[in-house]
């Protein structure tokens, strides 16, 4: 910080040519051009002709249109070939567009090319100028990355999303249920509903849970359920009950393409999601402990490090509350405080996006320098809330959610409405025999691991790979769960020029408080490689903006 | 608002003002090269790296005056030592690296134009080299980097509420602003020997660095006397590149954020006293023995040395007095 500094400086002979002044560009016109996997378009490269659309009839998507001359005239969606086995989002079996969707494929395939090709470039470089960006950890010429995006929104029609707030409702409620009831009696372990060692041996469960119980007895009040599609319907895929992210993507998504989109936005009539920000803490505030009737609520991130920093600056300022590291707090006679530039200030509420361990060394991983000694104590004096609660994780497990069903018509008496992924466990000897038998259909996962470590994806193995598994299912069965491959739903997306089919995903946002709240929208992620069922951020995926129409 | 917010808005507003103060400096150097004579443009290389408190070039300046090409040669390593050497951390690029930096942990205590301002001028610098800039004209760099430091203060003078993040952000401008001013008048008495043949061209560029020439001609007149322009850069109330005008925002500011704490009260004690001092004991320039005029000087910066612990330990970096804990 001092001004004083040994620099390395030495003559250096520069070549006469550097001394000269010829026209350089100026600092104005060096253009940013963000990162986008190999496939996909960035630069107005294949242009349309602006007369597009004339020779096709409804079948926008029919394979019978795709071909090489398409290109040169065609429209968007001249070369969309979509496979019959995924369920398409925007078309239907026969290739005619659904219902809700007409009207955004008739403007799109009228729009020039070129024109949704600079949309899309816009988008991009508007979230590089507004560094809406994310890191990958270990990659350090990369540090700030912006997530691409797909300017072609996903429709969501009014009965679809009716329909996914119901299930999404039902499901966070049972497994609020479920959690207190874990960490409270165990009625559902007693009446062997979920067996106990599978609860109890969790890495997730926390035992200084035990007999907490927060207001309302809401353990997660943020929760970002991810849910695919096949041509069964939709179905959830995990639930992320710990710190999900992605809602600033959802926002940011929005934001670009409402302003590229302008006159199809405002005529479709897409049902707003700006409110999240006010949402969101009026949850926090709901779940204060008694008596304090103006909350101070902040959220504590684990710093500009954190992959997803930018998320919890932008949450922080949609709020309009303070972004907390762990040293900024500090707890004294039990209750959390803030340093602030006056002194200490009493802090109610702390929305976290750190996780379980790194909260408290004194309660959790001793080694952490991300949390606040003493945290978890004051929150066990209900002088603090901490949303999510701390061990929220077990229920999101891989192998309990294969019991959420169960969970949802033992606390509810309800059918679920949304269906979970068939999943075998192993630990159940039908299941183990099932999967030993269809291995080379299925997918295995390791229950302790994630991000794709321990996995056996059967189709793609070799029968020597499938035989070498198989020995280490039959040594450890309860480590283990198969589920079938799933053939993910399919969404238009700009590539080379045209629209081409990519897999796609949702993940929409719960908030429970005293109430659910859900705004209507989600973080629609793409897998922009073709063919990939890969949505992940760090692995080449990207996000849409999906659109819920009005009823 | 909380310490660390309040010290990383600090930090913006010393690395934005440092940045610019580079700026200042070598669109002055740049515009030198142009016409001056090579012994002039020796000396201003000097004042420059005084004033930074930076060794030039293998230990020390020695021009050919005779060669202008190799004059021209130890400018382009010189501009890219200020404007871009990595191994500098007070080099422009790496100033507003860091103001960015500092911004983007505290963003959402900042309006969204405030940083979208950083950002954008520190991605358009980010991967340019000196080639890059020498080729053009080199002044369009720096005159772009002021641009953005500009464009940053006017857009906050123009729209930011005016609470603590406004405060401690002009708290670092200005503790920045008095503490680099003093070091470079003390920098041009100690490389420009002010007998009685002294050039006006060396005062003037001064008076330029510091935006002051303008006023000066109306104030007092066209021809140029130091003593009349360290006084006036020093001691005007009305200037905002003197001295006395930045410890009067500091003053301000602090008066402001104080809230009767001792310690904060400290440092709005320390800020007066110098100001103070200024008022009513600044020496006139003595042309033949600038001792007086240089330890004030050296005063000044030192209390701004010491205003900065202070206001670190007021806001920032306080103690707590019980044990964390239970």
């Amino acid at each position: 910080m001092s001004l004083r500094c040994e620099g390395r400086i030495g003559r250096i002979a520069s070549p006469r040519e550097a001394l000269g002044r010829g026209n350089l560009r100026s600092l104005r016109d060096i253009t940013i051009v963000a990162r986008r996997p190999a496939g996909v378009a960035c630069s107005a490269g294949l242009l349309f002709s602006p007369n597009a659309g004339t020779a096709e009839g409804m079948s926008g998507g029919d394979q019978t249109t795709a071909g090489p001359s398409a290109s040169a005239s065609g429209s968007l969606f001249s070369r969309y070939v979509r496979d019959p086995a995924f369920y398409d989002e925007m078309f239907d079996r026969d290739g005619v567009p659904h219902e809700h969707c007409r009207a955004l494929w008739s403007a799109l395939r009228e729009m020039p090319g070129e024109e949704i090709l600079q949309m899309q470039e816009r988008a991009e470089r508007s979230f590089l100028h507004e560094g809406i960006t994310f890191s990958v950890y270990g990659e350090e010429s990369a540090q700030e990355r912006i997530i691409p995006i797909d300017i072609i929104p996903r429709l969501v029609s009014a009965a679809e999303w009716e329909f996914l707030e119901r299930g999404l409702t039902q499901r966070l409620a049972a497994l609020n249920r479920f959690l207190g009831d874990i960490y409270g009696d165990g009625r559902i372990l007693a009446d062997g509903v979920v067996p106990v060692d599978l609860v109890r041996g969790c890495p997730q469960y926390r035992i200084e849970m035990r007999a907490v119980e927060p207001p309302f007895g809401t353990f997660v009040s943020i929760c970002g359920t991810d849910i695919v599609r096949t041509h069964e319907g939709f179905m959830v895929l995990e639930d992320n009950l710990r710190v999900p992210s992605g809602v600033s993507y959802m926002l940011a998504n929005r934001q670009a393409v409402k302003t590229s989109l302008r006159g199809l936005y405002r005529h479709h009539r897409v049902r707003s999601i700006g409110h999240y920000g006010a949402l969101l803490r009026q949850t926090l505030a709901e779940l204060a402990p008694s008596g304090v009737s103006d909350p101070t609520i902040v959220l504590m991130t684990p710093g500009v490090y954190n992959s997803a920093f930018y998320e919890h600056m932008f949450l922080a300022q949609e709020m309009g509350v303070e972004l907390v590291q762990g040293s900024d707090l500090l707890v004294h006679n039990g209750f959390v405080h803030m340093r602030t530039t006056a002194g200490l200030r009493r802090v109610d509420v702390i929305y976290r996006r750190i996780d379980d361990d790194f909260i408290d060394p004194l309660t959790f991983r001793p080694d952490s320098f991300l949390g606040t000694p003493g945290l978890f104590h004051a929150y066990q004096l209900g002088n603090v809330t901490i949303a999510n609660a701390p061990g929220t994780g077990v229920a999101d497990d891989k192998s309990v959610y294969a019991y959420v069903p169960e969970i949802i018509r033992y606390y509810l008496a309800e059918e679920p409405l949304l269906a979970n992924v068939e999943t075998h466990l192993c630990r159940d000897p039908e299941g183990l025999e099932y999967t030993l038998d269809n291995l080379d259909r299925l997918v295995v996962k390791m229950v302790g691991e994630s991000g794709g470590y321990g996995m056996l994806v059967g189709p793609h193995a070799t029968p020597d790979e499938r035989a070498d598994y198989a020995e280490q299912i039959r040594r450890d069965p309860a480590n283990f769960i198969a589920q079938p491959t799933l053939d993910l739903s399919c969404s238009p997306c700009l590539s080379d020029g045209g629209a081409a089919p990519r897999h796609v995903d949702l993940r929409p946002f719960v908030l429970h408080g005293r109430e659910t709240r859900i705004v209507p929208g989600a973080f629609c992620r793409v897998a922009l490689r073709p063919g990939s069922l890969v949505v992940n951020s760090s692995q080449g995926g990207g996000g849409k903006d999906l659109w819920i129409l009005p009823a | 608002m909380l310490a660390r917010s309040a010290r990383g808005l600090y930090w913006v507003g010393r690395y934005l003002e440092r940045a610019q103060h580079g700026c200042r400096l070598l669109a002055e150097q740049l515009d030198a090269l142009e016409d001056r004579p090579v012994g002039e443009i020796e000396l201003n290389w000097r004042r420059v790296y005084t004033a930074l408190g930076r060794a030039p070039l293998g230990g020390d300046l020695a021009f050919d005056l005779a060669d202008d090409a190799f004059m021209l040669a130890d400018a382009y390593t010189l501009v890219g030592d200020l404007a871009l050497e990595a191994g500098n951390p007070d080099a422009i690029r790496n100033c507003l690296a860091s103001a960015r930096e500092n911004a983007r942990q505290v963003r959402n205590t900042l309006d969204r134009e405030l940083w979208g301002c950083l950002n954008l001028a520190f991605l358009g610098i980010r991967d340019v080299g000196i080639e890059d800039i020498w080729k053009d004209r080199p002044g369009d760099f720096v005159r772009t980097a002021e641009d953005a430091v500009r464009t940053f203060w006017g857009v906050a003078d123009s729209a930011m509420y005016r609470d603590e993040s406004w405060h401690f952000l002009r708290l670092g401008r200005y503790v920045e602003r008095t503490q680099l001013l003093a070091a470079l008048i003390d920098a041009q008495l100690a490389v420009f020997p002010s007998h009685a043949h002294f050039a006006e061209s060396d005062w003037l560029s001064l008076l330029r660095v510091c935006g002051a020439n303008g006023a000066y001609g109306r104030l007092f007149s066209l021809q140029v006397r130091p003593p009349l322009v360290i006084n006036f850069l020093v001691t005007d109330p009305h200037l905002p590149r003197s001295v006395r005008f930045g410890l009067a925002m500091i003053i301000d500011a602090l008066d402001v954020v104080s809230l009767g704490e001792p310690l904060a009260l400290e440092a709005g004690r320390r800020a007066g006293r110098t100001g103070a001092r200024i008022d009513f004991d600044w020496p006139n320039l003595d042309l033949r023995d600038q001792s007086a005029t240089r330890a004030m000087l050296h005063g000044i910066r030192e209390s701004c040395r010491l205003l900065h612990d202070d206001i670190r330990a007021a806001y920032f970096a306080y103690e707590i007095e019980d044990t964390p804990g239970g």
